[in-house]
């Protein structure tokens, strides 16, 4: 869908020449419910930016083959790294924009118990035929997140052949939500948006890579505009918003 | 005994005949385009009349006042088309032995098979046929359905003077064989008096007039231009 | 398959046995809506050909949803399915179900043109000797139609073999599972630097649909050769 999206800012490009378009950003998938709120509210300034969601993967991808984002925000550093090494962007304006937390979610339904420091509660839970909803994790922050946490508490095994994983954060928290998963790890920002699941358990800062949003414009895309963008979205009323949706402060 | 009392509408093309005929084979003779094809295709109950009453020696086959039609595969009708319509997968054999898959009755099938002279073409396929060859298993494939009467359309067009003379004799043969009520389709004179023993002349959907045959070779001027052309 | 990893080589096996359950399955009730939409006029005709182009206009991911809801733990029939332990949610057959939907069309749409491609004035013919509906569908319209049937089985397999959205939507993606080819080719365009075991994949997927295709042509050569013979 994001992909048609895309193609579709592309198709009217010449047309946008008549007017200035306003800026596109190129935003995890998780961030859809804060940075909707925020360019509703003009807060993103007028005329309030396009913005893509997608999986940080899927996103990087369509950057380097030369997809019009002027402003990129990733799940993770290793995309944005992934982009830096290519001279994808620029350099110079690449932060860190936010933080977030991992987190165990079930349905709103459910009334399932999971202790972390006990294997046993987590297959239990799971239950003969259930499985656990993450996203991939070679290719897609949360899900890497999901992994990372899950071996360093020494879950992995108990949960390895009854995992289930979807294409981004959003598809993993939707079979939750749904009630086709009984559980499932997502950032608690997601969490906090989903009125139909409930989070039960919080993983460990320290289990998994620290999880930071990094920001950056994009390599051509450099304008008044964009770095107008940067700045709206760093600010103390964007960060209030964020931090309302469940997002941290960038660690460190 | 044949009962036809019938109307029938394709598109701006209406047909309406009503006939009686104790005759063992009748003809439907007239130009194209004046309905005996269609009426033929009633019979068969490939057409659904608009009113009206078919029956063959007192099997009524249609009634619109009863409500009552038989469905086209239990009419027990053997057709042979004008456009012949064998099955080209089959071979020539299978083809015969269509409508009667069932049948031990060997001497059936082999009695049908040197009446009509189609011993040596048993296991070739539709597309190896003469006009002539492919005509005459049409007319073994309906004979071997075990029908209760015969239906032909145009059984010798399209076909060169020899086929013509070779079919015509195998149908006489049969005429002579097989005591089986047969309606005959044709816009040919030679084909309706060495056929058939009362003829119905039709013109533009109308019945005119039926006859015995003999009859019919005095009325020269019911010749069709088609028949004089095929002379 | 030397070259294909362990997990390569179970994504691939995993969609042969997909595409393959897809098709067969799909294969009857296509049959029978093709039949009914070549040879027969009725109330709703238009409405029943819309509903099928339906897998091939919307976005396999909505498809997948629309799945998942009915298909799933929870969903209608996925419930009972659960209780007479025959889930598909999360499992193969799950994997099946979405790409013969999505692979129905193409079916449809292929055997529907093979009927009608059969002179009807044949069926006419068997009918007055006294065949009924099956043996002239058995005996004459599919014998006849017989290359576009192939052809359009082929299609479907093909299709039910790439399908992805709605499968990675419907299913997810579960090593050994779910994991089709085409869902081990996404996760490794999708991660840094595996677009070398994502061009492996495709050759992959090239050879089989290539393999696919020469099946279907010797099939129909093979056919061809008995009507020359005889």
């Amino acid at each position: 869908m994001h992909k048609i999206f895309a193609l579709l800012i592309f198709a009217l490009m010449p047309f946008s020449a008549l007017a200035t378009p306003p800026p596109t950003i190129f935003a995890a998938a998780s961030l859809k419910p804060a940075l909707d709120d925020l360019a509703s509210h003009g807060t993103l300034g007028k005329p309030a930016p396009r913005l893509v969601y997608a999986a940080s993967s899927a996103l990087a991808r369509q950057i380097e083959q030369g997809a019009p984002a002027d402003v990129f925000i990733s799940a993770d550093e290793d995309w944005m790294d992934d982009l830096a090494k290519r001279g994808e962007i620029v350099a110079d304006t690449r932060s860190d924009l936010l933080g977030n937390a991992l987190v165990l979610v079930a349905p709103k339904t459910s009334d399932v118990q999971v202790d972390l420091s006990q294997p046993q509660t987590l297959r239990r839970a799971l239950g003969m035929i259930g499985r656990l909803s993450i996203a991939l994790p070679q290719s897609v922050p949360a899900g890497r997140y999901a992994s990372q946490s899950l071996h360093a508490l020494g879950l992995w095994d108990s949960v390895a052949g009854k995992l289930a994983m979807s294409r981004d954060v959003r598809a993993s928290l939707e079979l939750v939500a749904m009630g086709e998963c009984p559980l499932g790890i997502v950032y608690r920002s997601d969490a906090i948006s989903e009125p139909r699941v409930r989070v039960l358990a919080t993983f460990p800062a320290a289990s998994h890579q620290p999880i930071v949003y990094p920001i950056a414009i994009v390599r051509g895309h450099d304008s008044t505009a964009s770095r107008a963008l940067l700045h709206a979205l760093e600010s103390a009323e964007a960060q209030a918003v964020f931090r309302h949706y469940g997002f941290d402060a960038p660690p460190r | 005994m044949i009962e036809l009392d019938f109307a029938l509408t394709r598109g701006e093309f209406v047909l309406q005949l009503a006939l009686r005929s104790e005759a063992r084979a009748l003809a439907l003779f007239g130009d194209s385009g004046c309905g005996k094809t269609s009426t033929l295709h009633a019979i068969a109950g490939l057409l659904k009349p608009a009113r009206g009453r078919i029956a063959l020696d007192g099997r009524v086959l249609f009634d619109a006042d009863e409500r009552a039609g038989v469905p086209v595969a239990q009419r027990r009708l053997g057709v042979v088309f004008q456009d012949v319509r064998l099955f080209p997968h089959l071979s020539v054999r299978d083809n015969l032995r269509y409508g009667a898959p069932s049948s031990n009755d060997s001497s059936r099938f082999d009695d049908a098979v040197q009446l009509l002279g189609l011993g040596a073409l048993l296991k070739r396929k539709p597309d190896r046929l003469s006009g002539g060859q492919a005509r005459r298993v049409a007319i073994g494939r309906a004979l071997l359905c075990d029908p209760a009467a015969l239906l032909l359309d145009e059984p010798l067009s399209n076909l060169h003077r020899e086929a013509r003379a070779e079919v015509l004799e195998h149908l006489r043969g049969l005429k002579r064989e097989l005591a089986l009520t047969t309606i005959l389709v044709s816009h040919q004179a030679d084909e309706v008096l060495a056929l058939a023993d009362a003829v119905a002349l039709l013109d533009d959907g109308r019945l005119r007039k039926v006859l015995p045959v003999a009859q019919f070779g005095g009325e020269q001027r019911f010749a069709t231009r088609a028949t004089a052309e095929a002379r | 398959m030397a070259w294909l990893s362990h997990d390569e080589t179970i994504a691939l096996l995993l969609s042969l046995r997909v595409a393959a359950v897809a098709t067969a399955c799909a294969l009857p009730p296509a049959t029978a809506c093709a039949w009914l939409l070549a040879r027969w006029r009725f109330i709703g005709k238009s409405l029943l050909e819309t509903a099928l182009l339906l897998p091939l206009i919307l976005p396999p991911v909505v498809t997948g949803y629309v799945l998942l809801e009915v298909f799933g733990h929870r969903g209608v029939i996925g419930r009972v399915l659960d209780a007479l332990h025959l889930t598909i949610a999360f499992r193969w057959t799950g994997a099946a179900l979405a790409a013969g939907v999505m692979a129905f069309p193409l079916l449809v749409v292929a055997l529907r043109t093979a009927f009608e491609s059969v002179d009807r004035k044949l069926e006419q013919a068997a009918a007055t000797l006294g065949a009924n509906a099956w043996r002239i569908f058995f005996g004459i319209t599919l014998p006849l139609s017989l290359r576009g049937l192939v052809a359009g089985v082929a299609l479907a397999f093909a299709r039910a073999f790439g399908e992805f959205g709605a499968t990675i939507t419907f299913v997810s993606s579960i090593p050994g599972e779910t994991r089709t080819l085409p869902i081990a080719l996404y996760e490794l365009l999708e991660t840094p630097g595996g677009e070398g075991g994502a061009l492996r994949l495709t050759w992959v997927a090239v050879i089989v649909a290539l393999i696919a295709t020469l099946g279907a042509a010797l099939l129909l050569r093979g056919q061809r050769a008995t009507e020359i013979e005889s």
